[in-house]
């Protein structure tokens, strides 16, 4: 049994080093507090309902590679580089054709 | 009469309550009808009763019902006609959620723990009391381990959501729901390969293969109701079970799979249907990837191979692809609901989802349909605080690659908290589920509750899992509460919304949990995350309808517009490459098997283990939560193994013989049912007996628990309990 789970914990660890690589590098969980906190203010009243669930996960990166092209940009001035990487990482990771898409009504 | 006999009540005097004006009334009608002189009687008097609409409580199908009200006093339940997704029935289950209302052992005062945990010494406290001792011990938990030093755990619940919605209002990543002890690896599998969960279209199918699911009597509506009515239109229901269900043996044909093949078999499916090229080639190549790779993947997967790892016979698996082929689109691998059986469960349930994908089924009638829009909006937005202490994410993350983010896997969530690792958990906050007799190897979530410095838990009964609390609140039933909409889904019917009135008033001091959140919050500090009731919550989820709350009252049911199926005809797929992924490009990249690759089941580690032990279901047991109601106990009033009569033979026990089952996990005694319905290798009980609570004499000290036995596997890619892994072994008790 003991080694048994030795062995899986083993495989584990090379599949959960391939899995973060294939997920954004900031915070998510943070990213979900600064999304609603600095997004969400706007999308969802007078700008555009916006959730993870929007976009698909290449979307969102090109958005993001070139922020400072979105029609809001001039409101992201604010948003520092580290929390525009957790706003990024949540959304990406919750993208509509990520493992794991936000759920929406 | 014993207490026991004493404390139960008497189904006759249940019977007769609940139909005594019933009976006159339809005495009165059949009286009429016969009898010519009394045509010209006065019309029988209308029941006395008031009807009020309501959902059932008594399993998560939430089939929507009328309660007849006499005397402030629930007399008796009906199905609510209007209500298509249960085809306008109540089950037995649902008949008996009068019992679990008036149930004598009902939770009826906070109880604080004042002896040794699970003793059951209790002292009943205020609830001012019961809810600063909860706040402050919350607060305590918070400041010394970080806000996600608290668990937060709910059962399916039409106030569930309220629990999730705590839990990130006070700070905690931590929340567990039922599901990682049931369905996540069907949804994983669906999930990377059609990029949702599809739910079957019974109703228009013409062919349906259940593989290991017991649908007429693990009830899901409307499907299983619709697998009657199919098959009385000529449709094929095909079962693959290793014991003779009820499903088996109303089913166009059955075979007694050997456990933990099921792969075999759906790889061959998929080599028959390839090789004979019975599938639709221009939708393969539209909307699906990876057939060429699918198709080299299986070309030695053929049915005589199967046969010689499943026990079917290879000319019934090539009849079965041809008529499966024949009925699409129309036809399905039925996706099944509980899918916690094996450590590669995602995988073999990716093995289902490829045979239907090769079935072009996809949101065409009869086959697998998408969840369709509700048009329910966000009610209540909030703005949950952020803890820069916390840790980076739940105390079960990363532990396998592809965990649900909002389930997580009770299973390693409690392998952590034994482990205090990666960080402390040291509260649990429990809202009707119970881990103590639904989560694998008992005695794990017992030594797990000995980590605590806090557990509290709002049920309507003491389940077991309250039993070992330190503070119990009492929760009224669904019937005695108001809760928020819900939408449901039925196939290509699509979405239907419910909500709950009271029909009664809360009996005793219950307390729904959204008001104990609400006051919680208030104590806590964070009063804006429950600043609103539910009546103005429901008002907002129904903005886009306006006349949803006149017709909810009026019909107990609304059904929101359902668009035509094939609406996402020529839409991407939510998954990376947009299609089908027949190979899985996530699974790939994260080093993950792409397409199915079959392992046979180990073999038992130990020869006097030679059992698989496999759960399944009764009709009238929904796990630990009704086989204490006083009516469904009379169905089930004991749990007994089902043992093969040549097994038993060889074993020297006879029908009803006591006997001992062993695991490494645990043991336990119980009857045997010598039965020929079940394969040599393979024993069966219910689940919900053997309980330890003394709030539940129907099944203390009745039958033996299953979760004594089951050992602590998971799926290896989402975490998902894999409760078929366990070899028991079985004598005869006194028998050397």
């Amino acid at each position: 049994m003991k080694r048994r789970s030795i062995g899986i914990v083993a495989a584990l660890i090379l599949v959960l080093a391939a899995v973060s690589l294939a997920l954004a590098e900031g915070n998510a969980r943070k990213g979900k507090y600064l999304y609603r906190s600095k997004c969400r203010t706007c999308h969802g009243s007078s700008a555009s309902d916006l959730s993870p669930n929007s976009k698909v996960q290449a979307d969102w990166k090109k958005t993001f590679a070139k922020w400072e092209g979105v029609k809001c940009a001039k409101e992201w001035k604010d948003i520092s580089p580290e929390d525009r990487t957790d706003i990024y990482t949540y959304l990406h990771d919750y993208a509509k054709d990520s493992p794991t898409p936000a759920k929406c009504n | 009469m014993s207490q026991k006999e004493a404390t139960r009540i008497s189904r006759r005097a249940f019977l007769s309550l609940a139909g005594a004006t019933a009976g006159a009334v339809a005495a009165a009608a059949v009286s009429a009808a016969t009898a010519p002189e009394a045509r010209a009687a006065a019309p029988a008097a209308a029941p006395a009763w008031e009807s009020r609409y309501s959902v059932c409580d008594m399993c998560f199908n939430r089939c929507g019902l009328i309660a007849r009200v006499e005397n402030g006093v629930i007399v008796k339940l009906d199905p609510n006609p209007r209500f298509t997704k249960s085809r306008g029935m109540l089950c037995a289950r649902g008949n008996a959620g009068v019992a679990q209302v008036y149930d004598p052992e009902r939770l009826k005062t906070p109880l604080l723990r004042v002896g040794e945990r699970g003793e059951g010494r209790w002292k009943a406290i205020s609830w001012d009391e019961a809810l600063d001792l909860a706040a402050s011990k919350m607060k305590d938990i918070g400041a010394k381990h970080t806000r996600c030093g608290m668990l937060f755990s709910a059962g399916a619940d039409m106030q569930s959501g309220f629990v999730s919605r705590f839990a990130e209002a006070f700070g905690s990543f931590n929340v567990t729901s039922h599901e990682s002890l049931c369905l996540l690896s069907g949804n994983r599998a669906f999930v990377d390969t059609f990029g949702d969960v599809p739910l079957p279209d019974v109703k228009n199918s013409k062919y349906v293969i259940l593989a290991g699911a017991n649908r007429l009597e693990a009830l899901v509506t409307p499907d299983s109701m619709d697998l009657v009515s199919i098959m009385q239109k000529g449709a094929k229901v095909v079962v693959l079970d290793p014991r003779y269900t009820k499903s088996a043996a109303l089913a166009s044909e059955w075979h007694p799979i050997r456990p933990g093949t099921d792969m075999a078999f759906m790889l061959a499916l998929a080599h028959v249907i390839i090789q004979e090229k019975l599938y639709d080639a221009k939708y393969m190549a539209e909307r699906t990837s990876g057939l060429d790779r699918l198709a080299a993947h299986v070309a030695d997967k053929t049915p005589a191979w199967a046969e010689g790892e499943t026990g079917i016979p290879a000319a019934d698996i090539q009849r079965m692809a041809r008529e499966l082929a024949a009925a699409a689109p129309a036809a399905m691998v039925y996706p099944g609901r509980r899918s916690s059986d094996y450590e590669n469960s995602t995988q073999i349930r990716r093995s289902f989802a490829i045979v239907n994908a090769l079935l072009a089924n996809y949101d065409r009638p009869g086959g697998l349909v998408p969840a369709r829009p509700a048009g329910l909006k966000k009610a209540a937005p909030f703005e949950p605080p952020w803890y820069d202490d916390n840790p980076p994410g739940r105390v079960d993350a990363k532990s396998v690659p592809l965990l649900f983010d909002d389930e997580g896997s009770f299973v390693l969530t409690r392998e952590a908290v034994l482990k205090g690792a990666p960080y402390p958990v040291k509260g649990w906050f429990v809202y009707k589920t119970n881990p103590m007799a639904t989560a694998p190897e008992r005695r794990k979530t017992r030594e797990m509750i000995d980590k605590l410095d806090f557990m509290v838990v709002v049920d309507i009964a003491m389940s077991d899992t309250a039993w070992m609390a330190d503070l119990v609140l009492p929760a009224p039933s669904g019937l005695e509460r108001q809760d928020p909409v819900q939408a449901l889904q039925a196939g290509a019917e699509g979405a239907c919304l419910v909500w709950r009135d009271p029909v009664i008033a809360p009996l005793h001091q219950s307390r729904p949990v959204f008001d104990i959140l609400k006051a919680l919050a208030g104590r806590l500090g964070f009063p804006e995350a429950f600043d609103f009731d539910i009546a103005g919550y429901r008002r907002q989820q129904l903005a886009a309808f306006p006349e949803a709350e006149a017709i909810l009252k009026r019909d107990g049911v609304f059904y929101p517009p359902n668009a035509p199926l094939g609406g996402t005809d020529g839409q991407p797929f939510k998954t990376p490459s947009q299609k089908i992924e027949l190979y899985c490009s996530r699974y790939a990249d994260l080093g993950l098997d792409p397409l199915p690759v079959y392992a046979p089941p180990k073999p038992s580690p130990d020869a006097a283990r030679n059992f698989r032990l496999v759960a399944g279901r009764s009709a009238c047991v929904t796990q630990g939560s009704s086989t204490n109601n006083g009516l469904l106990s009379e169905f089930e009033p004991e749990n007994t193994l089902w043992l093969n009569e040549e097994a038993a033979g060889e074993l020297g026990i006879r029908q009803g013989d006591v006997v001992q089952v062993q695991s490494p996990a645990g043991r336990g005694e119980l009857r045997a049912l010598v039965t020929p319905k079940i394969r040599k290798d393979t024993v069966y009980m219910l689940s919900g007996f053997g309980t330890l609570s003394g709030g539940l004499s129907h099944t203390t000290g009745v039958g033996a628990s299953i979760v004594e036995l089951l050992e602590s596997r998971f799926d290896a890619i989402c975490g998902n309990s894999a409760i078929h892994e366990t070899y028991v072994s079985v004598k005869k008790k006194g028998a050397a």
